[in-house]
């Protein structure tokens, strides 16, 4: 492993599921820190700040969303919880302490990378001021405030607009109802879902080809909406 | 006499509404009713009066004294003993002034007609009385029915509940309409199934301190102001027996010297309340529920951590098969690749049957809340299909869906598993290559959800039971693995979204059409659009 290859910290306390993320991890280029418990998963954070966290909610010592919020107190760094499933609320609480994304147990390797490049790849655009997001063949310059697929211009109303706007400064993440509600019709209108669905709805008439069936702007059912992000776009050389 | 008054005025075992000024309140309260009974008995003996004087004017009747029994008697019925002797007393003078010589003057000429007024008041007199008892005895017979029924539901509820909560639900219910009061039931000790909950119950600070009282056993039954002006009584409801629990009474606003007069109302009514639990057996019901309930949580923690335990090796072996496949000594290798590729989907399979025996332990422990919100119908369907997309990747899949279904107001999460296990059966049960046609339209008042196969299909049997506990068609059972669980789980998400999930099928092997039926209500019941400038 040279300098050049990012660090992720695995914070789990299973070791055969520390080992295959290990595994999975470095043959994607990364190098791994394990952590076994939640105070060690903080100290390695300080000692040696990774580029990427994936953190597991049941950890021996304490909540992992405690070490979230903890994590969170003075590092933006880009963060996985893995989650277990039904149970839309939870994940829905640590996305908003924080999470950038979530995959649930079991998940396959190529789920939990795509996620990590997508949250990777936020936190290098907020740093360096890329202006441009493309997500497949719709192209968002949020500069010029343009959007276009396949270069051809897509004309969208202001709310339109700052919605996939959010979408597309957490592309290949989720975002959930509540941050959407709220940055784009404000704190009084947190739990009027149904403004989404009918804007979410016109959105896709307009960037999906066939909008019954989204291949750009997906629904996270419970939690929120991701824009997807084509696999071959998130190896970590691109 | 009095406790006759008493009986009359106060007809339900308990009757609180005091005035003020404590135990003479009551009494005051019965003779201002009384004066009113009697003033209505004055007017119906007036009315009496001008239809016999009407009666004498027009037809010359002179023997009609009997007409003054009629007021009598619906005073004696309707408004108790003492207005009954009043219209008596008024019906003897007035029929003396009309129908005794001399005519129209009080005064009577003969003595056989003093005798024959005061026969009349003798027939009054017992008439009203018997009007009067027999009025009781009805309300009585009609009151004891009511309460003997009340009483076999009360017991056959005791007999069904499955826990000590469902037990004393029924008894706050059951002394609830017997006190006819709000009440609140706390379980004997301070066990799990009841806690206390201040914000749920609403109940002061003064209450929760008298009823810890109360359950330390410091005291046995004392009454607080709650600060808002209304009196609680809190006590146990059987003195002898702690089993019952502790329970608080909103006797409302009592003035402070009418509060003991309540208190021994309401004692009155729990003791015999109390004797009732005795004979029905409350406390072993109790018990019974406690060890049900104990039996069903091993159960669950049993299940829980039995999944949880095959859960995490699980996410493991998942793991590690789809690293493998990607390391390139395999991903280069197509028989290796292929091995890992049935390592994934197998240990999906099991996480599947894990979650479903998950499912179905939530289903029969009742645990089934739906969080509803407005949600596209099609974004089920989708999520549902990217679920399975390996799984349906073998067969040949269309998709028929409306641009512009109308929202439906669901928790979108139940109902896509529910869909998953539709599309999972549809899968499983027909041919590899097959086409399975995937749909969602409305359909009148409708978002219907469907999933088509050309597979087994069902025969009218199949069918009825099709959605049953553990179900499984008997001509598949050997060849094709399954729990039954799937369709009855499928079924209890969509039912708890107030749908309902129907199959059609031309018969054996003739493939089968399953469909999540979702009511969306009226256009006019769908959200506003929020705005947009």
């Amino acid at each position: 492993m040279t300098e050049a290859n990012p660090v992720v910290l695995v914070v789990d306390d299973e070791v055969q599921i520390r080992r295959f993320l290990r595994a999975g991890l470095e043959l994607d280029g990364f190098a791994v820190q394990d952590a076994e418990t939640g105070g060690d998963a903080l100290r390695w954070a300080t000692l040696k700040p990774p580029d990427l966290v994936i953190l597991d909610l049941g950890l021996p010592d304490m909540d992992g969303a405690e070490v979230l919020e903890r994590l969170r107190a003075w590092s933006s760094v880009p963060l996985i919880v893995l989650s277990v499933r039904s149970n839309e609320a939870e994940k829905v609480r640590l996305l908003e302490i924080g999470a950038d994304d979530y995959v649930v147990k079991p998940f396959g390797m190529a789920e939990l990378l795509a996620r990590a490049h997508a949250a990777m790849r936020r936190h290098v655009r907020v740093s360096t001021g890329e202006p441009v997001v493309k997500v497949g063949p719709l192209s968002i310059d949020l500069a010029a405030r343009i959007v276009s697929i396949n270069g051809a211009r897509v004309m969208l109303t202001p709310k339109e607009y700052r919605l996939l706007q959010l979408l597309a400064q957490h592309a290949g993440n989720v975002v959930t109802h509540q941050f959407l509600l709220k940055e784009v019709w404000g704190s009084p209108h947190l739990h009027d879902t149904h403004y989404l669905r009918i804007f979410v709805r016109k959105l896709r008439q307009k960037i999906e080809v066939d909008p019954t069936q989204p291949r750009i702007l997906l629904t996270e059912l419970g939690v929120g909406y991701r824009l997807v992000v084509p696999e071959a776009a998130t190896a970590v050389a691109s | 006499m009095t406790a006759l008054l008493r009986r009359t005025i106060l007809p339900h075992p308990v009757a609180l509404d005091a005035g003020a000024g404590g135990r003479s309140v009551v009494r005051m309260e019965a003779v201002r009713r009384e004066l009113r009974g009697s003033a209505i008995a004055l007017v119906l003996v007036a009315a009496t009066t001008l239809v016999a004087y009407v009666l004498i004017q027009s037809f010359d009747v002179r023997r009609g004294s009997v007409i003054y029994l009629l007021p009598v008697l619906l005073a004696g019925w309707h408004l108790g003993l003492v207005p009954a002797l009043v219209a008596a007393v008024a019906g003897v003078l007035w029929s003396g002034y009309f129908f005794f010589s001399p005519y129209y003057t009080y005064y009577l000429a003969r003595p056989n007609e003093i005798l024959n007024l005061l026969l009349f008041m003798v027939v009054a007199v017992v008439t009203s009385h018997l009007a009067n008892s027999m009025k009781k005895h009805t309300e009585v017979a009609r009151k004891s029915e009511k309460d003997m029924g009340d009483l076999y539901a009360f017991s056959r509820r005791l007999a069904s509940s499955s826990s000590g909560a469902d037990i004393y639900l029924a008894i706050e219910e059951h002394l609830a309409s017997l006190v006819q009061r709000k009440v609140v039931l706390f379980g004997a000790v301070s066990d799990s199934d009841r806690a206390i909950k201040p914000e749920q119950e609403g109940l002061s600070q003064r209450v929760h301190s008298a009823i810890a009282d109360v359950r330390a056993g410091r005291t046995l039954a004392t009454t607080v102001d709650d600060g808002a002006g209304d009196i609680w009584l809190v006590r146990r409801v059987s003195q002898k027996n702690a089993d019952f629990g502790v329970i608080a009474i909103d006797l409302g606003s009592v003035p402070p010297l009418a509060v003991e007069e309540v208190r021994h109302r309401v004692d009155d009514v729990l003791s015999d309340a109390a004797a009732t639990l005795e004979r029905l057996d409350v406390a072993r019901a109790l018990n019974d529920a406690k060890m049900r309930s104990e039996t069903e949580l091993l159960r669950e923690a049993l299940i829980g951590s039995v999944s949880h335990e095959l859960r995490t090796p699980l996410a493991s072996i998942l793991g590690a098969a789809t690293v493998l496949s990607k390391s390139p000594v395999i991903a280069k290798d197509e028989r290796l690749n292929a091995l890992a590729g049935v390592v994934r989907d197998e240990a999906e399979r099991l996480n599947n049957d894990i979650q479903n025996l998950l499912d179905a332990t939530r289903i029969s422990r009742e645990q089934i809340r739906p969080r509803q919100e407005w949600i596209e119908p099609q974004d089920i369907v989708n999520s549902a299909l990217e679920r399975r997309r390996r799984r349906l990747s073998s067969h040949s899949v269309s998709l028929d869906m409306d641009s512009n279904l109308p929202l439906i107001y669901v928790d979108a999460v139940l109902v896509e598993q529910a869909f998953v296990q539709i599309v999972d059966n549809a899968a499983k049960y027909s041919p590899t290559g097959s086409p399975i046609v995937i749909a969602a339209k409305r359909n009148g008042r409708d978002v219907v959800l469907s999933v088509q196969d050309q597979g087994v299909g069902l025969t009218a049997e199949e069918n009825a039971q099709l959605g049953e506990r553990f179900f499984r068609g008997a001509r598949h059972a050997a060849t094709t693995s399954g729990s039954g669980l799937g369709l009855w789980i499928a079924k209890a998400f969509v039912s708890a979204n107030g749908g309902k999930i129907q199959a059609v099928s031309p018969g054996a092997d003739h493939g089968a059409a399953v469909s999540i039926l979702l009511p969306f209500a009226t256009p006019e019941s769908q959200p506003e659009v929020g705005p947009d400038d």
